[in-house]
């Protein structure tokens, strides 16, 4: 499926929807994050890589608010939101998943979107919206497991039900894929195309290669803590430095 | 709120029981009577301390401050001031909410972790212990003592054995549906959410801060009213008692042996710990002093061994078996 049948905008036109400019984070003299700048757009697929420790998931962090900013600026939606609270910028539409996904441990599936779903919503509504979202993911069955119960592909699903949940313009996506097997990941990968083609815009932090190459429109990739390449697939894999920090094992073996 | 809170306020099972204990209190001797109300504002003060404790999951030792407060500074503004003990209780309440979002600020500002909340809070408790011991206004270290209760409930009397009986049942039975309308709430999401894991509750748009600070000033305001109707109830404010931080502990061993996923838990707890305590005090107190605490300790490491996340779950598994849906439903176990 072309993303353009989608009625993606493309080239530069539309404001992008997330605009990260010379973002840095250091721990000690470790810098974590070394001026990354790089833009989404809005109903993109951006895929962000590089070997462990690259800096990704800290990156995820400036973004989303978890970590306050060294230096450079984070702007969503047009609107200057450097290091604003977690959760004001979940009010502002974005959304952001854990690695870790067994976050609500006494929480039953459907209390756990129910929460999320809370955001935007009165009890009632909220409780439906759940209802709704559950049914989207293809977690209706599992409403009153609690999370330790749930299988490692339902506890990913669960991760983005409560995302979405929350009626998010973007979602960051922390490694959903990791752990799954490759029929698993299909089923994860589907509900992120199919919402995509109803407009919602992704960055996501990935390891599994095959599933970079089929999914992103874009893929950015990063190596200790800087920017090194930014480009379709295509041009990715095409990239010499790319080729070096990060295929490199791969291509030869 | 959710469709279950309507649930429960309707459970024929839950009614039934308040009013038979109402019921039994008519024939009750004051000496019984007295061991009932002591369990009732029991069920109270573990209630109140199980919306921060249970839903928002810390730690608070501190609970006896708030206790204190209402029992010791409500008492102190009606005998040296002339100020109404329902205006205290208001103004003690009010003071303790406030207390209490300075605890949260202090949470939020220092990002304490549940450890060093435990601690700066038993900190706190010891600190206000100190502060009642050297303060005469409200009685110091002697304690003060209430006019007699001559049942004129606009002074906030309530007429011997019996009313105070009463009283505490009302009291408990409200603050046990408070609970489970916080439970079921927005709130009471937001606190499950925040104690599961605050990071995750922050990225579903809940603010930690306010959500955690409401929490304790809605606890600190309960614990402080249950204190002020404790004072009037024993009419001889006991600081060392009262102002305790054991009297904190003492709370959050019968909201956690009753299990803190449900407000049943504190309550059940409560009805069975504190007329056995009682009881063996009265029984083994004279000859053998400090036995009776050794077997009240014993049954509290059993409980805990049985069933660990407390009484409640463990009485909801035997039910279950038996087929009683209604218990199942008030109590709100997954599950269990």
């Amino acid at each position: 499926m072309s993303p353009d049948i989608n009625g993606r905008p493309s080239g530069g036109l539309i404001e992008p929807i997330l605009r990260v400019h010379g973002a840095t984070k250091r721990f000690g003299g470790l810098t974590a994050v070394d001026r990354v700048s790089f833009e989404v757009r809005p109903a993109e697929i951006v895929a962000l890589i590089g070997p462990n420790g690259a800096g990704k998931t800290t990156l995820f962090s400036l973004i989303s608010g978890f970590q306050p900013l060294d230096e450079g600026s984070v702007s969503f939606q047009a609107k200057d939101v450097t290091n604003f609270a977690p959760a004001r910028m979940a009010h502002l539409g974005l959304a952001r998943s854990f690695q870790i996904v067994q976050v609500f441990a006494d929480l039953t599936v459907h209390e756990a979107v129910t929460a999320a779903a809370l955001m935007r919503h009165s009890m009632g509504a909220a409780l439906r919206k759940a209802d709704e979202t559950l049914a989207l993911v293809g977690l209706s069955e599992k409403g009153a497991n609690v999370t330790p119960e749930l299988s490692l592909q339902d506890r990913k699903l669960l991760e983005v039900a409560k995302c979405l949940a929350t009626e998010p313009k973007l979602i960051l996506l922390d490694e959903v894929m990791a752990g799954l097997t490759m029929s698993e990941a299909e089923a994860v990968l589907k509900v992120v195309r199919r919402l995509r083609s109803e407009g919602m815009t992704f960055v996501l932090v990935e390891h599994v290669m095959p599933i970079v190459m089929s999914i992103a429109d874009r893929i950015v990739v990063m190596n200790f803590g800087q920017k090194i390449a930014d480009g379709s697939p295509a041009e990715i894999i095409e990239d010499r430095f790319v080729r070096d920090a990060y295929f490199g094992e791969d291509l030869h073996a | 709120m959710r469709p279950e809170f309507f649930g429960i306020i309707r459970s024929p099972f839950l009614w039934g029981v308040i009013v038979l204990f109402a019921v039994l209190g008519q024939w009750a001797s004051p000496y019984h009577l007295g061991i009932a109300t002591q369990t009732m504002l029991y069920i109270a003060l573990a209630l109140a301390w199980a919306i921060v404790g249970g839903f928002a999951g810390q730690l608070s030792i501190a609970h006896n401050v708030f206790v204190a407060l209402g029992a010791l500074l409500a008492s102190a503004l009606f005998l040296r001031l002339g100020i109404n003990m329902w205006v205290g209780l208001v103004l003690c309440a009010a003071l303790s909410a406030l207390i209490g979002v300075f605890f949260a600020y202090l949470d939020s500002k220092f990002s304490l972790g549940h450890l060093s909340f435990a601690l700066v809070t038993l900190a706190f408790g010891e600190v206000g212990m100190l502060i009642v011991a050297g303060w005469d206004f409200v009685g110091g270290a002697s304690g003060l003592s209430l006019p007699r209760d001559q049942g004129r409930l606009l002074n906030f009397e309530f007429g011997g054995a019996r009313g105070y009986f009463w009283a505490a049942l009302a009291l408990a039975t409200v603050y046990l549906l408070i609970n489970y309308a916080i439970l079921h709430s927005r709130l009471g999401f937001y606190l499950r959410t925040l104690r599961d894991n605050e990071a995750a509750a922050q990225a579903v748009g809940v603010y930690p801060f306010r959500n955690k600070a409401i929490a304790m000033a809605i606890s600190a305001a309960m614990t402080s009213v249950a204190g002020t109707l404790y004072a009037r109830f024993s009419n001889f404010v006991d600081p060392s008692f009262l102002a305790s931080p054991t009297l904190s502990i003492e709370i959050i061993l019968i909201a956690t042996i009753g299990g803190l996923t449900t407000p049943l838990g504190p309550a059940v707890a409560a009805i069975v710990l504190v007329p056995f305590s009682e009881l063996l005090r009265g029984w083994l107190g004279g000859q053998l002093p400090g036995l009776s605490h050794i077997i009240y300790g014993f049954l509290i490491v059993a409980v805990i061994l049985a069933s660990p996340r407390g009484l409640v779950p463990l009485l909801v598994k035997i039910f279950r078996q038996r087929g009683g849906k209604d218990v199942a439903t008030i109590s709100m176990q997954k599950g269990a």
